[in-house]
């Protein structure tokens, strides 16, 4: 039971790297590829089907974290206290700057919410560099630790290169390339890289630290029968969504 | 203050800020969903501007809803890691359940409701807000689930310093949960009924166009705020025979619990005994607008009433009789960490929020003409669109 729900939070934490990596991917080159509004409005409107249903894998690995490894959920999150503020301001910035920057006119309002999205992506992908180097070291080092630093960066690399594929797969040519949908799996896949490294590397002690057998039993009658709704439900995001003439011919309400 | 009253602080501000959202997204949610139901059925354009028009506040209002629960849900480990050290065995359960059985799946709907717009098959687009509808009360439920373990710690056991779960049934039938679900839920809807009255009163007030469709707006929110305020009393009343002893020693939760029953009984009179019975004249009475949208803020404030009689009559307890808040603090948090986090999450918080409101008042004053949600629907008939 300890490893199927090892599984379970491991595919959560991966599954959260892959889809919204490119999410974030796509806020970080907010200002290098929209130089105009109306790019700008393309690049949130290609990405904005797929937040809602991306994001929610974070919300899903924090509950889980807490279901699961509760004696864990205090001491990973407080030892990174600043990091986690600062990606959680991040993540709220973000997601505010999607919610907000349609909902009035004027060219000022939207730039500012454009700027918090670019903003706020950069620091929960570099955050999250940080928070995997401290977490691979079983928080010998602190999330500042220079080799943090640069994990930082190439996270941010590796999630802007994402964002790229899924852009080039989304509205082909539009932003200079077109891409295959196998082409925005491999760079899934790489983008979950570091996330699927740690995990790998703390299997042992996280199974080792499960909760006691009569709450994952408790879970796993309730939750593991809903995982095909779950999955259901994301696969039915990408069918309805999936490129096609018709990807811009709605107007976006992010 | 010490570094425990700086802690409580940012949970009280997040949380409070939290449920003046959600209080309102749980009675818009079937209120919209009903609407769209009525747009799939006839096809008629005021029942699709309807679903376009509060949908928008709808959603508008969800986004603080989202942004200030992300922050709740990390600060138990940032802030509260005694908690889970000791009860997370019980406690975390139904946290975990709320993520993968209700949020992930309210999220994932939610997002296909407003991007499926056009894209969709009627009947599948409608299915995708009834399916938000119901993980949002999933999600309520299992919240409370959670809250009402902290104020009656049934189905578990203390062994060896730590709680353990032995009956996951009790947890469900948990007298702190059994009447106080029902009285939040229909807490909610009191205050959705009561924004779509305050809204409709305002914009008939300003001698908008759309007399019909605010008139109807108003009427299902009169019914919606009776429904919800008859409910809400009667289990808000049934809970305390379940409520521990003592609760009421606290000045803070005796005076919360004292606003919330006095005003909300007032309001109840008002709801029930003039609304209702007047429903059919009471849109053409001018003189009344003023006094409905006056009326709009009160269920929030009596929502955060019930919340502070609930949460600070559980003081000093962070689990009632088993674990007290100073235990449940995060060993080694220092003053100065909280205060750095307590302003950035108050701050940025609460700014998004009061932007929030305005952009739904501007929704509002706006009217039904030209909603962002679900615009350049194919068949109708308006200028392509200038931005994507």
């Amino acid at each position: 039971m300890e490893v199927i729900w090892f599984a379970f939070f491991a595919v959560l934490l991966v599954g959260y790297f892959a889809l919204e990596g490119f999410d974030l991917g796509v806020g970080l080159l907010l200002p290098l590829l929209g130089r105009t509004r109306e790019g700008r409005d393309r690049m949130v409107a290609a990405m904005a089907p797929y937040v809602l249903a991306n994001e929610v894998w974070l919300v899903a690995v924090a509950g889980t974290l807490f279901g699961v490894y509760p004696a864990l959920e205090g001491e990973v999150l407080f030892a990174l206290y600043p990091v986690v503020v600062a990606m959680l301001l991040s993540w709220v910035l973000r997601d505010a700057g999607l919610w907000f920057r349609r909902r009035a006119d004027g060219r000022g309002w939207r730039g500012f919410w454009d700027a918090m999205i670019a903003f706020g992506s950069l620091g929960l992908s570099f955050g999250w560099g940080m928070a995997l180097y401290a977490a691979a070291t079983g928080f010998a080092a602190g999330p500042m630790h220079p080799l943090g630093l640069m994990l930082g960066m190439v996270v941010t690399l590796l999630f802007a290169w994402h964002g790229w594929t899924f852009l080039a797969w989304r509205t082909p040519g539009e932003f200079g390339a077109a891409r295959p949908g196998r082409a925005l799996v491999v760079s899934g896949a790489v983008a979950a890289l570091p996330a699927a490294g740690v995990l790998a590397g703390a299997m042992p002690y996280l199974v080792e630290h499960s909760a006691s057998a009569a709450t994952l039993n408790v879970l796993s009658l309730m939750v593991l029968p809903f995982a095909p709704i779950m999955l259901g439900a994301q696969l039915w995001v990408w069918r309805t969504f999936r490129p096609g003439k018709d990807a811009f011919r709605l107007p976006s309400f992010f | 203050m010490d570094v425990l009253d700086l802690a409580r602080t940012q949970f009280a501000v997040t949380g409070g800020l939290h449920f003046l959202f959600v209080v309102l997204t749980l009675g818009m949610a079937p209120l919209v969903a009903l609407m769209h139901t009525r747009w799939a059925m006839t096809g008629r354009p005021l029942h699709e501007a309807m679903t376009r028009f509060w949908g928008q506040i709808y959603v508008i209002n969800y986004a603080l809803g989202i942004v200030t629960g992300l922050v709740m849900e990390f600060q138990f480990g940032l802030a509260w890691s005694g908690l889970s050290h000791y009860a997370g065995d019980v406690f975390g359960a139904p946290l975990a359940m709320e993520t993968l059985l209700a949020f992930f799946l309210e999220s994932t709907f939610l997002g296909l409701w407003i991007f499926g717009w056009g894209r969709l098959p009627r009947w599948l687009h409608l299915a995708c807000i009834w399916l938000v509808t119901l993980t949002a009360y999933a999600s309520a439920f299992f919240i409370m689930l959670a809250n009402s373990f902290l104020q009656n710690p049934a189905g578990s056991v203390a062994r060896d310093g730590r709680l353990e779960l032995v009956d996951f049934g009790a947890l469900l039938t948990n007298k702190a949960l059994v009447f106080s679900f029902p009285h939040v839920v229909a807490a909610g809807l009191f205050t959705g009924g009561m924004v779509l009255v305050g809204a409709s009163a305002y914009m008939l007030r300003r001698r908008t166009e759309q007399v019909e469709f605010f008139t109807r707006s108003m009427r299902l929110g009169v019914v919606t705020a009776a429904i919800g305020i008859t409910f809400t009393m009667g289990f808000g009343y049934a809970q305390f025979a379940g409520v521990q002893d003592g609760k009421w020693d606290n000045v803070g939760a005796a005076i919360g619990l004292a606003l919330m029953m006095e005003v909300g009984q007032l309001l109840g009179l008002v709801v029930l005994l003039v609304m209702l019975p007047l429903i059919r004249f009471l849109p053409r009475w001018r003189w009344a607008y003023p006094l409905l949208v006056a009326m709009t803020p009160l269920p929030f404030v009596l929502s955060i009433a019930g919340w502070v009689a609930r949460e600070v009559g559980r003081q000093p307890w962070m689990i009632w009789g088993r674990l007290t808040v100073a235990d449940a603090m995060t060993p080694g948090l220092t003053a100065g960490m909280v205060t750095a986090s307590l302003i950035g999450f108050a701050g940025v918080l609460g700014l998004l929020a009061v932007v929030d409101y305005v952009l739904i008042a501007r929704t509002i004053r706006r009217g039904p003409r030209e909603p962002d949600l679900g615009a350049g629907v194919p068949g109708e008939t308006r200028a392509p669109a200038l931005s994507l």
